[in-house]
């Protein structure tokens, strides 16, 4: 089943949507991406990249935030559709 | 003592449109000690009582990763703080209520507004005060901040507190679960065996944040007598935690926290309706694929024009008004020192202070409404590829922009800049962007050495060489100066919002008069310092000042025609000028660096006279416009041309006389780019970097890195058979 499959964040579509399961982050971006609400379970929409190709646009806990890819694949979701 | 309020919350929640209401115009704005973090402080008065605000720097968290965390963080556990009254975004209210969370461990009487909540109701959300009052453990209000609705209810509420009725105030604090909790409590009775330690922050507080990792409460806790057992019973709690939990402590934390948030929101609001939103709609045009990008060149644009095409205006005004005024003051006053201390050293020492006002305040009143309205992160979302490349962040790019028009508000304009390595890089390279006042030194000596069409090639070119050296410098100091990783880009995109009026004018008065008063003290001492340089002894020489009087009535005993006689006169200042000048502590000083110049100005040793190149670059240190008006004195010709002629009299003696070659002449134009930053940036790299070392750094690497190149320049032309 490929529902289950964790996988990077930056691997995401806009329009996709996804659950974290992981942030594989270490040292201060692991705290900044948990305060910033990205914990296990915490439900998230890939809006958009930027006209350049990154950093990517997500909504997640209800407000958009961007990231860029360097963090984007250390976080790691289940596809959810 | 009046109670001292602190306001605390996320950033764009509306905290400094709260502040402005509640303090009106009765606030200061200064700095928090050690940092550059800005610091506003308020009072008003409400039934009587007197009330201080504090305005806190907006986070996300009290995790102390960043300056902004560790000045707020540092503020609320101190004793100077009698209430937080924490600041809300009605909606967005889960993520707000992280740092809520933190909040109520730090065990201060806690009040909150829930503020701009005409947003949430036009998306839907529905909220239950009272239930939210049980729930947080303290009083909630409603506001509309940018309406002042509501605000008179809080002022009321803030005014009930501070005579001592905080019943509504009750500690309330997540749990965390059985086995950190238990941990909690023990590193806690390890704390309170320190009285001071304990009194100076919440135990709890502490314990968790050194369960987390904080490097600040490992920090804090070296400082305390009890350290060793407090170190020891730290490490068995993470031995423990980490043998039974299948996650690290940070994560749990994080995780209860929002877990209290998330139940909280559910408990007191409706969900959002679905359906886009006027943001979602709005960024589908400003930040879509293919039309994002010429729409921010087109906003940049206009914010240029705006700034430094309307707002040469009033500087022009403003420099004429002071040149005419030295004038008068010149032709009125006797010759001798004291005159030329005003005339050449006061009033352009203040002039090159003031006309940089108006640029400040427009360029930042634009700046500042580009962060109200919310596009700033967007700008930054779109540009960040491409200044990600060059070691910088998104939000570089606009004073790496505006710096071509104006050094000194690009700089400041590299506030908005959150994370300091990011924001201390941009500080550093903007400089290298050529401004404004650079180009007309560029004009007058390409246009003396070079064919029209190729002194435009080369005044293009040197604005391409200062971007391309802000990136490569950008880049260099990044892996020298920072290394480890680049801070993290994870940025919020507020929702759009309609700024107000009043606070872009406040922002706009503050940013004018923060610029007059710390950065052009700076200025103007350094402008005096190069007056005294270049006038001093011969100022003082008597004999000197005799004969110029006595040449002065010779002339105009002549009875000449008016203007013949106003034309002799001012060839006799000038020569006046000139000798003053070319015998000046500056003049000795250039002689005595021009050997350290001579690979760049004069390769072959044929310009005897190169040291005065050094007078012109001394003052030029001043604003760099003045090299040429300097060049003027030195080489005793006007560089206003004679009508009819295309070189002025002073290009035709820096082409005839000078020595200077298209070669050497090109490489003085590399040179004056880089070879240090004006004055005025100076100051503002003093200010913004917060410290003298910065701005001297920033002296020093232009010098050397100008020096080299201009050398390579020559080298290289030498080499292509170029003289």
């Amino acid at each position: 089943m490929t529902q289950n499959l964790s996988i990077p964040l930056s691997l995401l579509q806009p329009g996709d949507q996804g659950e974290v399961v992981q942030v594989q982050a270490q040292g201060p971006i692991r705290q900044r991406l948990l305060e910033m609400g990205f914990i296990r379970g915490a439900r998230l929409r890939v809006e958009k990249l930027a006209p350049l190709g990154d950093p990517m646009e997500l909504v997640i806990k209800g407000y958009h935030l961007s990231l860029r890819r360097e963090e984007s694949v250390c976080i790691l979701v289940q596809r959810v559709a | 003592m009046p109670m001292v309020i602190a306001l605390a919350g996320n950033p764009n929640c509306g905290k400094t449109t709260i502040f402005n209401a509640l303090t009106g115009a009765r606030h200061h704005v200064g700095n928090w000690p050690g940092v550059t973090v800005e610091r506003r402080t308020g009072t008003f008065e409400h039934e009587g009582l007197q009330l201080e605000v504090v305005d806190l720097p907006g986070t996300y968290s009290l995790s102390t990763r960043s300056e902004d965390e560790r000045v707020a963080a540092q503020a609320l556990a101190s004793g100077e703080v009698d209430l937080v009254l924490n600041v809300l975004d009605a909606s967005n209210l889960e993520r707000n209520l992280y740092l809520s969370t933190q909040l109520k461990e730090l065990g201060k009487p806690m009040a909150f507004v829930l503020n701009m909540v005409d947003d949430a109701e036009r998306r839907g959300i529905r909220m239950d005060l009272k239930a939210m009052e049980t729930l947080l453990g303290g009083p909630v209000v409603a506001t509309v901040g940018n309406r002042e609705e509501g605000v008179e209810e809080l002022k009321t509420l803030l005014a009930s507190l501070a005579r001592g009725e905080t019943e509504r105030c009750r500690s309330i604090a997540v749990d965390y679960g059985h086995d950190i909790e238990g941990e909690l409590r023990k590193l806690e009775g390890e704390i309170q065996r320190d009285e001071a330690l304990a009194a100076a922050m919440p135990p709890r507080w502490l314990a968790l944040q050194l369960l987390e990792g904080s490097p600040a409460a490992q920090a804090t806790l070296a400082t305390s007598h009890a350290r060793a057992a407090i170190g020891q019973q730290l490490s068995k709690s993470q031995a423990f935690l980490e043998q039974h939990l299948k996650e690290d402590v940070a994560t749990l934390v994080a995780e209860r926290r929002y877990g209290f948030a998330h139940g909280l929101v559910k408990e007191v609001a409706t969900p959002a309706a679905e359906g886009k939103t006027p943001t979602a709609r709005l960024d589908a045009i400003l930040t879509h694929r293919y039309l994002g990008i010429p729409i921010f060149i087109l906003i940049l644009g206009l914010i240029y024009s705006v700034s430094f095409i309307l707002g040469k205006i009033p500087q022009d005004w403003i420099a004429e008004g002071f040149k005419s005024l030295a004038a008068v003051a010149g032709d009125h006053l006797p010759p001798g020192e004291l005159t030329s201390l005003l005339v050449d050293g006061v009033i352009p020492g203040v002039s090159a202070v003031i006309v940089f006002v108006p640029v400040i305040m427009i360029l930042m009143g634009c700046i500042a409404f580009l962060e109200d309205t919310g596009y700033m992160a967007r700008a930054a979302f779109i540009m960040d590829r491409l200044m990600h490349v060059m070691g910088l962040h998104g939000k570089s790019f606009i004073p790496l922009i505006m710096g071509s028009g104006c050094n000194v508000p690009a700089i400041q304009a590299a506030r908005t800049i959150e994370s300091r390595q990011d924001r201390l890089i941009t500080i550093l390279v903007t400089p290298l962007v050529s401004c404004s006042a650079r180009l007309q030194v560029y004009i007058v000596i390409a246009g003396t050495f070079f064919t029209p069409i190729k002194a435009a090639m080369a005044i293009v070119a040197m604005h391409f060489l200062g971007l391309g050296l802000a990136v490569l410098m950008g880049r260099l100091l990044r892996s020298a100066l920072f290394s480890g990783p680049s801070s993290p880009f994870v940025m919020e995109l507020p929702p759009y919002r309609l700024p107000v009026l009043k606070s872009t004018v406040v922002h706009m008065w503050e940013k004018g008069s923060v610029f007059l008063t710390r950065a052009g003290t700076t200025i103007f001492a350094g402008a005096t310092l190069v007056w005294f340089l270049s006038r001093y002894p011969g100022i003082a020489n008597a004999e000197w000042t005799e004969q110029y009087l006595q040449q002065r009535q010779a002339v105009v005993a002549l009875q000449l025609p008016q203007a013949e006689t106003d034309s002799r006169l001012r060839d006799l200042e000038l020569a006046r000028e000139s000798r003053i000048v070319n015998s000046s502590l500056a003049a000795r000083i250039g002689q005595k660096v021009s050997p350290l110049l001579q690979p760049i100005l004069d390769p072959d040793h044929r310009r005897p006279e190169a040291w005065k190149d050094v007078i012109a670059l001394t003052a030029g240190f001043v604003a760099k416009e003045i090299v040429v008006s300097t060049m003027a004195v030195i080489h005793q010709a006007s560089d206003e041309p004679k009508p009819g002629e295309r070189l002025s009299p002073l290009q035709v003696s820096l082409r005839d006389r000078s020595g200077l070659t298209p070669l050497t002449a090109l490489a003085f134009m590399i040179f004056t780019l880089i070879y240090t930053p004006c004055l005025g940036t100076v100051a503002m790299i003093r200010r913004e970097a917060g410290s003298w070392g910065w701005a001297g750094f920033s002296i020093a690497y232009g010098l050397v890195l100008g020096w080299g190149l201009a050398w390579m320049a020559v080298v290289v032309g030498r080499w292509m058979g170029y003289a």
